[in-house]
């Protein structure tokens, strides 16, 4: 569904990703792995297209594209949600789920969305008409997924789902995630927290300083002399 | 009483002509960072419209005030492309020095292509009559001032709260990057603003037209300045900052006219600058501003 | 503490970025950047003497008013290149020079004319010319200590406003205050005692001043916070104090433009101290790069020259035969068009990040 194709990311004289290339395919959870400033959130970011990359082809269900500005890429079904949740604090909860809705022609189908994720996250449904900015960390996390999935994506791209979590919490935002693969969707997480990420990953890529290090099963990852430890300390 | 209600009728009917442009600049600056000298132009450009079309035979007010509104929307919305988008993402001061010289620009365009004089139209004027309620005169004009700024801001406030586009500029003032990420296109978000914006300068374009009678290249300029006066004490960027300085700004210079003596009326204008930036000195982040704490803002 | 370690380092880099040669050689600083304040001033200098030796005497007409918005743009940079906040009311301080020196030092029947019932006993008072400058500095350096306060607190764009309000308040005080300041009709009678020599001088103390200030530790350190104020405010950078002394600095140079004004022309009305002039300085400075002085005095030179062109053509012309209109709010376009296409395609300007002596300096490293 998404290949990655060399692709380099740069900041001036520093290059945050330097030739990656990596796959997800339909159906299946692909989880990136690295310490922090390994360049995970910028190859997000390049996914999304918030920053251009310097070099490589990104190709989404067999079209290129590298070129094609951020509102489109989430148009054509690859939609992320971003680091540190970005839920917009000074509208209500309903507002925010509406605008992850904005692309989407079918009210009743929004309508039927709105109602599950309600549904299944009560706490948003308790607190539909409070400004989203009182929502504690978790539940910010709970929104800003659901918000993603109201454009219906094809691909959701989670960038550290756990950042600054309570481990509790956490476990049941992967039990979430555990479950959207269930339902079918394609998903590529990226995290610090390996633990969490690789209990449902098929496949498990891992970078740092901008390259990659490892592309292989999870169990993989384990036989892999000392790299878990190595690269993501835990 | 007579007296005193007619000064409240002033005050009220100038703070709402304040609050409709600095609401306009307001929802500019609130998403894009952008701190729009070039409004006042945004004016000048639907007055002239309306003047351009009297001239060529327009006789109908409705159509005159359709016009204005039209005019200035479309106006706000070429500006943007042709001048503030190649700065979008500059510093906010570079955008601040772009749109002053658009202002001088379209200023200047005025004189060279219509000419420097004040230039009469009528088309209006009958918006600007006295109306008697008992023993009560009152202008018509101040009076349908108040009632339209309230409603226009009525509506303001419900399609930013119910449409999707209304939202999406509501959260583009806080994380732009992620508005984008929802689909959401970035330039109509903007498109749609100084649309917004625009159509908001042409209302307060329309009661000044009716209220002088006459349009001139500089029209717009003096009433901008002093409506970022009323942004920067409501708290720059806060939409009912922008609404609660500008009727501020209306009370305190009618109120100044009431207590300064005759031979002192020309200093208006000095004192209530005086004023308004004594305020700053004890809230200089406005009235209803949030002190920034610096890096606050997500890029 | 590891906030303060960020902050170093990213310090450090914006004083990298802000000054590319300076704070190398610290003994050698204050020689540097007087030799390079000095160098800057070389072409000013030039054209003064061209001017002086081979120009009739329209031409020092007009060469005098390019070094009168030659010193208001220094003094514009020494604010604006510094603290990156736009300032859109330095002509009131030009006027209350102007204005100061004028009331001080008109000679006695003159003013019998003009200002017969001015208050404070100015009517009867008759100062030289030094004394009234020096006086007229004073209030202008009380008048900008007080706008300072207020806005060295702001955030930028309400400081750019305020600034405005004050250009406000003084030109609205210039004409209202009759008494005083004889309203909206030209103040005539000042003594003219300025001509090209005192201009040039004047000019270059000003360039070298600015460049002081600049390559100064204070100027350094306002840069860096302008640049990123959290990493200034972590290593107990006072950023409010800088803004101010700039502020206080930038005012006092903008008052001597206007003293030197009044002195060479004799007669001043408040029109000339408000927006026209305004547009014209900021698009000078802009045009030229508001980050160094060079660019300050580059773009008095090339936007003097064409503006003094367009003129011509605004005054309506004959070009092969065929004679144009009027064209009124020509020089306008220019100036607006000057500012909005610099800054979309080249926001710093002509002269750019560097200095005159430092581009030298590195051309003839290069040259080696």
């Amino acid at each position: 569904m998404l290949k990655v194709e060399n692709l380099g990311v740069r900041y001036g004289a520093v290059a945050a990703v330097r030739d990656l290339s990596l796959s997800v395919g339909q159906g299946e959870l692909v989880a990136l792995l690295g310490p922090n400033g390994a360049g995970k959130s910028s190859t997000i970011n390049a996914l999304t297209g918030l920053v251009a990359p310097s070099a490589g082809r990104i190709v989404l269900d067999g079209q290129d594209i590298s070129r094609v500005r951020t509102e489109d890429r989430i148009r054509a079904g690859l939609t992320s949600t971003p680091e540190g949740r970005r839920i917009f604090a000074n509208l209500t909860v309903g507002e925010n789920l509406r605008l992850g809705a904005a692309t989407r022609r079918d009210p009743k189908g929004v309508r039927q969305d709105m109602e599950r994720f309600l549904a299944l996250f009560p706490v948003l449904s308790e607190r539909y008409a409070q400004a989203a900015g009182t929502l504690s960390g978790g539940e910010q996390q709970m929104l800003a997924i659901a918000r993603s999935l109201m454009s219906r994506p094809k691909l959701l791209l989670l960038d550290e789902p756990s950042l600054g979590l309570a481990p509790k919490i956490v476990v049941r935002i992967f039990d979430f995630i555990g479950q959207l693969k269930a339902e079918g969707l394609t998903l590529l997480v990226v995290e610090q927290n390996a633990r969490q990420a690789l209990r449902f990953a098929d496949r498990v890529y891992v970078m740092s300083s901008g390259v990659l290090r490892f592309d292989g099963p999870p169990s993989g990852l384990a036989d892999e002399h000392g790299l878990l430890n190595l690269y993501i300390g835990g | 009483m007579d007296y005193a209600l007619q000064q409240l009728l002033n005050a009220l009917a100038f703070g709402a002509e304040y609050s409709l442009v600095a609401l306009g600049l307001a929802v500019v600056f609130s998403i894009m960072g952008l701190v729009n000298f070039a409004h006042g132009e945004i004016i000048g450009v639907s007055a002239y419209s309306v003047f351009l079309a009297a001239a060529l035979g327009l006789t109908s007010p409705i159509v005159a005030v359709l016009l204005a509104i039209a005019a200035a929307a479309l106006a706000a919305i070429a500006f943007e492309r042709v001048a503030f988008r190649p700065v979008r993402y500059a510093p906010t001061t570079t955008g601040l020095l772009t749109a002053f010289g658009v202002s001088i620009v379209v200023q200047n365009l005025f004189m060279l292509l219509i000419s420097p004089k004040p230039q009469s139209v009528s088309i209006l004027n009958g918006l600007n009559q006295m109306w008697f309620f008992g023993p009560f005169a009152v202008s018509s004009l101040q009076v349908m001032e108040l009632i339209v700024s309230g409603l226009t801001i009525l509506a303001l406030v419900l399609f930013l709260n119910r449409s999707t586009l209304g939202l999406a500029i509501r959260a583009a003032s806080r994380d732009f990057a992620t508005v984008r990420l929802m689909g959401i296109r970035a330039n109509r978000v903007i498109a749609t603003a100084f649309a917004v914006s625009g159509a908001l300068a042409g209302i307060a374009a329309v009661f000044i037209m009716a209220r002088r009678g006459s349009v001139s290249p500089d029209l717009g300029f003096s009433l901008v300045l002093k409506a970022f006066v009323a942004c920067v004490i409501g708290g720059f960027g806060s939409l009912p900052g922008a609404a609660v300085g500008g009727m501020l700004l209306g009370f305190i210079e009618v109120g100044l006219l009431v207590v300064l003596p005759q031979e002192y009326g020309g200093f208006k204008d000095a004192l209530t600058y005086v004023i308004i930036v004594a305020l700053l000195v004890y809230r200089p982040e406005g009235l209803l501003g949030q002190r920034v704490e610096l890096g606050d803002k997500e890029i | 503490m590891a906030r303060t370690e960020v902050a170093r380092s990213e310090m450090s880099q914006a004083i990298e970025n802000t000054a590319p040669v300076a704070a190398t050689r610290p003994g050698g600083a204050l020689a540097r950047s007087l030799i390079g304040g000095l160098v800057t001033s070389l072409p000013v200098l030039v054209v003064g003497l061209l001017i002086l030796n081979f120009a009739p005497t329209y031409h020092t007409f007009l060469a005098l008013g390019a070094f009168v918005n030659l010193i208001v743009v220094v003094g514009l940079q020494v604010f604006m290149g510094n603290s990156n906040i736009a300032n859109l009311g330095h002509s009131a301080f030009v006027g209350l020079g102007a204005y100061g020196v004028a009331i001080l030092s008109t000679p006695l029947a003159m003013k019998k004319l003009s200002i017969p019932n001015a208050p404070f006993g100015f009517a009867t008072l008759e100062l030289d010319p030094v004394s009234s400058a020096l006086l007229a500095l004073l209030a202008v350096g009380i008048l900008a200590l007080i706008s300072g306060k207020v806005i060295s607190r702001l955030s930028g764009v309400a400081a750019t406003i305020v600034s405005l309000a004050l250009l406000i308040i003084v030109h609205s005080v210039f004409l209202n205050w009759t008494d005083l300041f004889k309203g909206n009709q030209a103040f005539f009678g000042i003594p003219k005692v300025v001509g090209l020599p005192w201009m040039m001088v004047m000019s270059v103390v000003v360039i070298v001043l600015a460049r002081l200030f600049k390559d100064s530790r204070w100027g350094m350190q306002l840069r860096a916070s302008a640049q990123s104020p959290q990493a200034a405010a972590a290593l107990g950078i006072d950023a409010r104090r800088l803004r101010l002394m700039s502020w206080v600095l930038s005012a006092l140079i903008c008052g001597l433009a206007g003293v030197l004004y009044a002195y060479f022309a004799g007669t001043i009305s408040p029109k000339l101290f408000y927006f026209q002039m305004i547009f014209m300085t900021l698009a000078m400075l802009i045009l030229g790069g508001m980050a160094t002085v060079t660019g300050a005095v580059t773009g008095v030179i090339v936007l003097s020259v064409g503006l003094e062109f367009i003129r011509s053509i605004e005054s309506g012309v004959t070009i092969a035969g065929i004679q144009l209109p009027q064209l009124l709010g020509l020089s306008g376009v220019a100036l607006g068009v000057v500012i909005v296409l610099c800054m979309a395609f080249r926001p710093s300007g002509i002269s750019g990040r560097y200095e005159l002596d430092e581009l030298l300096s590195r051309f003839f490293r290069h040259a080696k």
